[in-house]
C-alpha cells in the first residue's frame, strides 16, 4: 500500500488458498449445513479479467464477496499480492466492488456518487476538492457518462447505471475490481454492448478484475481466463478457448457452448469407440468400458460414408450455417442437433444423414465419474 | 532497510489494523450496549419506582433517603386505594363504555371501509377525499360544538354521550380500506358469480382475511377508552359515569403536603396494570398497528 | 339496474358513518367558524335568548388576554424543546437498536412501554418522583421529609435537591420536568416509526458504503439519515402537531390546577386555554382559541412540508 502512485492503477495479484465457506444450517432440526465453496485454490494473475461461471447456487458469488471481505471464509486465506487480507475487513482492502443491483446511492446525484468514495481516503491518500473533482471527471469520462453527472440515479436507464457503478468502484483506483453479475440486469441488446465496455475498461486500466456471471457466453467472450464452479467446487480453470476445447468433465463440457453439446451414452470395445451400433472412431488405448461422450455441434462432418448415422427430424437455417436436427438411439438427449457449412445441402426426407466426426471435438466420459478419459488423436 | 524487512513491516502493520479493527468494533459495540442499557433503565425507572412506592408504609416512603426496596410490603395500599378512589365502580364504567363504543364502531368502520373498497357510486372518491380532509383538523375544534349539541340533546351524564360521539374514527377507515383493497378483487367477483350477497362476503370473506389490522384497531381503540380524559370529565364527570383516568387524578389532587403517595401509586398501578396485560400478550398487535399508521401517513 | 341497486346499497352502507359525521364533525366546523365570528358568544346566553353581533371581537380578546399568551409561550416552548430532543434520541436509540441482534426484540419492547401507559396515571407517578414530601412546605415551618427520588439522586452526586413542582418552584423547573415527562412520553413511537424506516432501508448501500471504506460517522450521515429523511419528517411533523396539542401531560403531573400550588395555571396550555373558556360557558371565546390553533398548526405544518421538500429523499 505504500508503493501505490497516485492516480496510476497498481495491478495486483489474487491468491485464494485453501478457501472455503461453509454456512451452518438454517432449521435447527438438519444437521445439514452449506458448503457453499470447498477449498478454492487459484492464483489470479495480476491485470487479468477473470470470470468465475457456474449454475446459481455453485459459490461463485460467495467466492466473489469472501475476494472483497462482506462474507468472512471458514477456512483459508486470501492475498492481495503479498499481503495477507484475511482478516482485513473491507474497509481496509481497498478494492472496487459493481453490486449487482449496482446499489447506487439514490438521493445523491451521479457525481456525489463518484465522489463519495474519494471523500473517505485518509492520510497520505487525501486529496483536495480539485483533485476529486479531476479524478471524478476521469473515471465519468472512462465510462463515457460525462453528461450525466448531476442527474440521480432515478432518472438513469440500467446501462447508465451501472456505468455509474462501475466508475464509483473505479475512482479509488482499487486494486482489485469486482463485478457481480453485471450484465444478468440488462436487456439482451444492452448486454452485448456492455460486456464489450466492461472489456475495454479493464484493458485500458490493466486492472485485475474478478467478475461472475451464469452465462457462458458472456464469461467466454471477454475473459482472460474463467473458472467453472458447481456447488462449491472448481470443476476447471483456463482459457476459454482451452476450456472449451479441452473440457476436464462432463459438467464443464456441457456447460460450456452453445448450442449445447450432444451428450451420448455409448461404449468403448477392442479400442473403438461405438455410439449404438456405429463405429464412430478408433480410441486407442482406452480399456472396454460404457462411456458418456460428447460431440460439439461442429464436430459433424456430413460424409456420405462417415460412420455415424442418425434420422433427421429438421434442418434450420441460420444463414452463415445450417443446424440439422435428428436422432439416435445412442443420444442422451432427444435431438441431436449438428452445425454445418450452408453450402451443404440436407434432405429431411431421406430418412438418413450419415456424418463422420472430427475427432479433438469429440470429448469421452467415464461413466460414474464424469471425468474425461483421453485418448491419442492420430 | 531490506526489502525483506520492509515486507515484514508491512505484513506486521497488516495484522495490526486487523487486530485494531476487532478491538475497535468491539469497544463500539459495548458502547451501544451501554447507551441502551442506560436509555432503558431510564424508561423504565417510573414503572420501577411506581411499583415498589405502592406496596411501602407511608412512613417509610417519607424516608430522607429513600429505600430501594421495601422494608415490608403492604398489599393492603392496593386494598385502599381501590376503595378510596372507587375503582371499582371506575373500572366497569370504563370497561362497560370500552366493549360498547368499540364493538359499535368497528361494526361502522368495517361496513364504511366496504363500501369505499368494493362498492360502486357516484362521488366515491370525493366523499373520501372529504374524509380524509377531517383528519387534519385537530379535535378541539370538534369539541366545543359537540359539548353543546350533546347538551341539547340532554346526553349529559350518560353513557350515551360516552360512547356516540366518537363512533366514526376517519382514520380506522382509512388504515381498514387500504387492507381491504389489498384483497384481491377477483375473489370479490367469483362470489358473485356464486350468488353471494355482499353482506355475505364482507362478513364471511373480508373481514376473516383482515383479522390483523381489525384486532389491532380494537386494541388500539379499547387503550383509548382506557386513556381518555378530556371528553369524559367535560360531559361526563358524576359519580355513576366517571370513567377510570377522571377518578384517578380527581381522587388524590393536592400535591402541597399529605397525600398518600403509596396508595396513590397502588391506584396507579391497579389503573395501569390492564393496558400491561394487554401489552404482554397482544404486543405484536398493537405495535403493528401503530407503525402501519405511521407509514401509511 | 344493477347499477341503481348498487349506489342504494352503498349509501346504506354508509349512512350509519355519514349521519354520525355529519352530526360530529361537519356541523363543528362549521359551529365553530360560526361561534367564533359572533361577537362574545356565550352558549349560556344564547339559550337563554341573547342575540350576538357577527364580528371579530372575539379573536381581538382572545390574541389581547394576557392568559392566552402565557398559554401560547408555554405550547410553544414545550414544542421547541421536545421536538427536537425526542426526535434526536429516538433516532439514536433507534439506531442503535438497529446494530444490535441479541437483545434487541427485549429491548424494543421495553422502549414501548411508555406508549401503552396512561398519560395521567404515569404523569402522576413523575409527580411524585420529582416531588417533595413534607408538611407546612414553603413556610417558616416547613419540614421537609424527603426531597423525592430525583433530588436524592442529586443529592447522592453531590448537588443540592431543586424545587421542581412543588410551592414556590420556579418556571424553568416545572418547565423542565413537563420536558422530560413529554419527551418520556413520546419516545416510543417516535422509536418505533424510526427503526421500521431504519429496516426499510436496503443493506445494499450499507455494504457498498463499505467498499468505499466510509467511516462510521460518514456512513450515518450521509447515508442513513438521508435515506431515513422521510420517516424523519413524519415524525417530527406529527411531533409539532401534537405538540401543540398538549395538554393531558400537564394534568398528569399538575393536575388541574396546570401549576405549582402558588401560581396555578402557569403551565396551561392552548388547548387548556379552549376548555377553560368553555368551562365558562364563552364558546365564542374558545371557538376563536380553537380556530387560531388550528391556524398555527396549519402554518407550521406547511412550513414542515415545505422543508421537507428540500431535504427529504423519496
Amino acid at each position: 500500500m505504500k508503493h501505490k502512485q497516485k492516480g496510476v492503477f497498481i495491478a495486483m495479484k489474487i491468491v485464494l488458498q485453501n478457501l472455503t465457506k461453509i454456512f451452518p444450517s438454517r432449521n435447527k432440526k438438519s444437521d445439514e449445513e452449506v458448503v457453499a465453496v470447498n477449498n478454492f485454490n487459484f492464483e489470479i494473475p495480476d491485470g487479468q479479467l477473470i470470470g468465475l461461471l457456474g449454475p446459481s447456487g455453485c459459490g461463485k458469488s460467495t467466492t466473489l464477496y469472501m475476494i472483497s471481505g462482506l462474507q468472512k471464509p471458514s477456512s483459508g486465506r486470501i492475498f492481495f499480492g503479498e499481503d495477507d487480507v484475511t482478516e482485513l475487513s473491507t474497509e481496509n482492502r481497498g478494492i472496487g466492488l459493481v453490486f449487482q443491483n449496482y446499489a447506487l446511492y439514490p438521493h445523491m446525484t451521479v457525481k456525489q456518487n463518484i465522489l463519495f468514495p474519494l471523500q473517505n481516503l485518509k492520510g497520505s491518500d487525501k486529496l483536495t476538492k480539485e483533485q476529486m473533482l479531476e479524478r471524478a471527471y476521469q473515471a465519468a469520462k472512462l465510462v463515457q457518462i460525462e453528461q450525466l453527472m448531476d442527474r440521480k440515479p432515478s432518472e438513469l436507464s440500467g446501462g447508465q447505471q451501472q456505468r455509474v457503478a462501475i466508475a464509483r468502484a473505479l475512482v479509488k483506483m482499487p486494486r482489485v475490481l469486482l463485478l457481480d453479475e453485471p450484465l444478468s440486469n440488462l436487456d439482451a441488446r444492452l448486454r452485448l454492448q456492455t460486456r464489450e465496455e466492461i472489456r475495454r475498461i479493464q484493458k485500458e486500466t490493466k486492472i485485475t478484475t474478478v467478475f461472475v456471471t451464469h452465462d457462458q457466453e458472456e464469461a467466454m467472450s471477454i475473459s482472460d481466463m474463467i473458472v467453472v464452479m458447481k456447488a462449491g467446487i472448481v470443476q476447471q480453470i483456463g482459457k476459454p478457448q482451452d476450456v472449451y476445447d479441452d473440457p476436464a468433465n462432463l459438467f464443464v463440457a456441457k456447460f460450456l457452448g452453445t448450442p449445447p453439446i450432444n451428450v451420448f451414452e455409448g461404449r468403448v470395445q477392442g479400442g473403438t469407440l461405438y455410439l449404438g451400433e456405429d463405429a464412430v472412431l478408433p480410441v486407442p488405448g482406452i480399456p472396454d468400458q460404457p462411456v458418456t461422450v460428447g460431440i460439439r455441434p461442429e464436430g459433424f462432418i456430413l460424409d456420405a460414408n462417415g460412420p455415424l448415422q442418425c434420422t433427421p427430424v429438421n434442418v434450420e437455417v441460420m444463414g452463415r450455417d445450417v443446424s440439422v436436427v435428428s436422432t439416435h438411439n445412442a443420444s442422451a438427449n432427444p435431438f441431436v442437433r449438428s452445425i454445418i457449412d450452408a453450402d451443404n445441402r440436407v434432405n429431411v426426407d431421406s430418412g438418413a444423414v450419415r456424418y463422420s466426426v472430427k475427432p479433438h471435438k469429440l470429448f469421452i466420459f467415464n461413466k460414474e465419474t464424469e471425468e474425461r478419459i483421453y485418448f491419442e488423436v492420430k | 532497510m531490506t526489502q525483506k524487512s520492509i515486507d515484514i513491516m508491512h505484513a506486521r502493520n497488516l495484522h495490526k489494523t486487523a487486530a485494531n479493527q476487532k478491538i475497535g468494533r468491539a469497544l463500539v459495540l459495548a458502547g451501544i450496549y451501554a447507551f441502551l442499557i442506560l436509555m432503558a433503565l431510564i424508561v423504565l425507572f417510573p414503572f420501577y419506582w411506581m411499583l415498589i412506592s405502592s406496596v411501602k408504609s407511608l412512613a417509610e416512603y417519607r424516608f430522607s433517603v429513600p429505600t430501594l426496596w421495601p422494608r415490608m410490603i403492604l398489599l393492603k395500599n392496593y386494598a385502599e386505594a381501590f376503595t378510596a378512589a372507587n375503582l371499582g365502580r371506575l373500572f366497569l364504567n370504563t370497561l362497560y363504555v370500552g366493549l360498547v363504543s368499540t364493538l359499535l364502531s368497528l361494526f361502522i368502520t368495517i361496513i364504511t371501509a366496504f363500501a369505499f373498497a368494493r362498492l360502486e357510486f357516484k362521488g366515491k372518491e370525493l366523499l373520501f377525499a372529504a374524509l380524509l380532509a377531517t383528519m387534519m383538523i385537530p379535535g378541539e375544534l370538534f369539541t366545543i360544538t359537540n359539548y353543546l349539541t350533546v347538551s341539547r340533546f340532554g346526553w349529559l351524564n350518560s353513557y350515551t354521550v360516552l360512547i356516540v360521539p366518537f363512533l366514526v374514527s376517519v382514520f380506522y377507515i382509512y388504515l381498514l380500506r387500504q387492507n381491504f383493497l389489498q384483497i384481491p378483487n377477483e375473489l370479490y367477483l367469483a362470489a358473485k358469480v356464486d350468488g353471494t350477497s355482499d353482506w355475505k362476503y364482507l362478513w364471511k370473506v373480508m373481514v376473516p382475511l383482515s383479522l390483523p389490522t381489525l384486532i389491532s384497531i380494537t386494541i388500539l381503540k379499547m387503550m383509548g377508552s382506557w386513556n381518555s380524559y378530556i371528553w369524559p370529565r367535560l360531559v361526563a364527570n358524576d359519580e355513576a359515569h366517571r370513567m377510570v383516568t377522571n377518578g384517578l387524578r380527581n381522587a388524590f389532587t393536592d400535591t402541597s403536603g399529605d397525600v398518600n403517595y403509596p396508595v396513590q401509586m397502588a391506584a396507579v398501578a391497579l389503573v395501569s396494570a390492564p393496558l400491561f396485560l394487554i401489552f404482554v400478550f397482544l404486543r405484536k398487535y398493537i405495535m403493528a398497528g401503530v407503525s402501519r399508521s405511521g407509514i401509511k401517513g | 339496474m344493477v347499477e341503481s341497486k348498487q349506489q342504494w346499497k352503498a349509501w346504506i352502507y354508509l349512512a350509519p358513518a355519514i349521519v354520525l359525521l355529519l352530526v360530529f364533525t361537519v356541523w363543528p366546523i362549521i359551529n365553530t367558524v360560526r361561534m367564533a365570528l359572533l361577537n362574545n358568544y356565550s352558549g349560556l346566553k344564547a339559550a337563554g335568548g341573547a342575540s350576538f353581533e357577527f364580528g371579530i371581537s372575539n379573536f381581538q380578546k382572545v390574541i389581547s388576554y394576557r392568559r392566552f399568551v402565557q398559554c401560547l409561550k408555554n405550547t410553544v416552548l414545550l414544542c421547541v424543546f421536545t421536538v427536537p430532543i425526542s426526535t434526536l434520541l429516538a433516532l439514536l436509540i433507534a439506531v442503535a437498536l438497529h446494530s444490535i441482534r441479541p437483545l434487541q426484540k427485549a429491548l424494543q419492547t421495553i422502549f414501548f412501554l411508555p406508549y401503552v401507559t396512561n398519560s395521567i396515571a404515569i404523569g402522576m407517578v413523575f409527580a411524585a418522583m420529582f416531588n417533595i414530601v413534607g408538611s407546612f412546605f414553603g413556610t417558616e415551618n416547613e419540614l421537609i421529609v424527603t426531597s423525592g427520588i430525583i433530588n436524592n439522586v442529586i443529592e447522592f452526586f453531590g448537588g443540592t435537591r431543586i424545587n421542581w413542582i412543588n410551592y414556590g418552584s420556579s418556571y424553568t423547573a416545572n418547565m423542565f420536568v413537563m420536558i422530560v415527562y413529554i419527551v418520556w412520553n413520546a419516545l416510543p413511537f417516535k422509536i418505533l416509526i424510526l427503526l421500521g424506516g431504519l429496516t426499510s432501508i436496503n443493506k445494499q448501500y450499507y455494504e457498498a458504503a463499505k467498499v468505499d471504506s466510509t467511516p462510521r460517522r460518514r456512513v450515518f450521515w450521509r447515508i442513513t439519515v438521508p435515506l431515513l429523511s422521510p420517516m424523519l419528517a413524519y415524525v417530527i411533523i406529527t411531533g409539532f402537531i401534537g405538540g401543540f396539542k398538549e395538554y393531558t401531560s400537564i394534568v398528569g403531573i399538575f393536575g388541574e390546577r396546570m401549576g405549582p400550588v402558588n401560581d396555578a395555571g402557569r403551565l396551561n396550555t392552548m388547548v387548556g386555554f379552549i376548555y377553560d373558556s368553555l368551562s365558562n360557558s364563552n364558546e365564542g371565546r374558545a371557538s376563536a382559541a380553537a380556530l387560531i390553533l388550528f391556524g398555527i398548526i396549519l402554518v407550521v405544518t406547511l412550513i414542515n412540508l415545505q422543508v421537507s421538500k428540500k431535504r427529504v429523499h423519496y
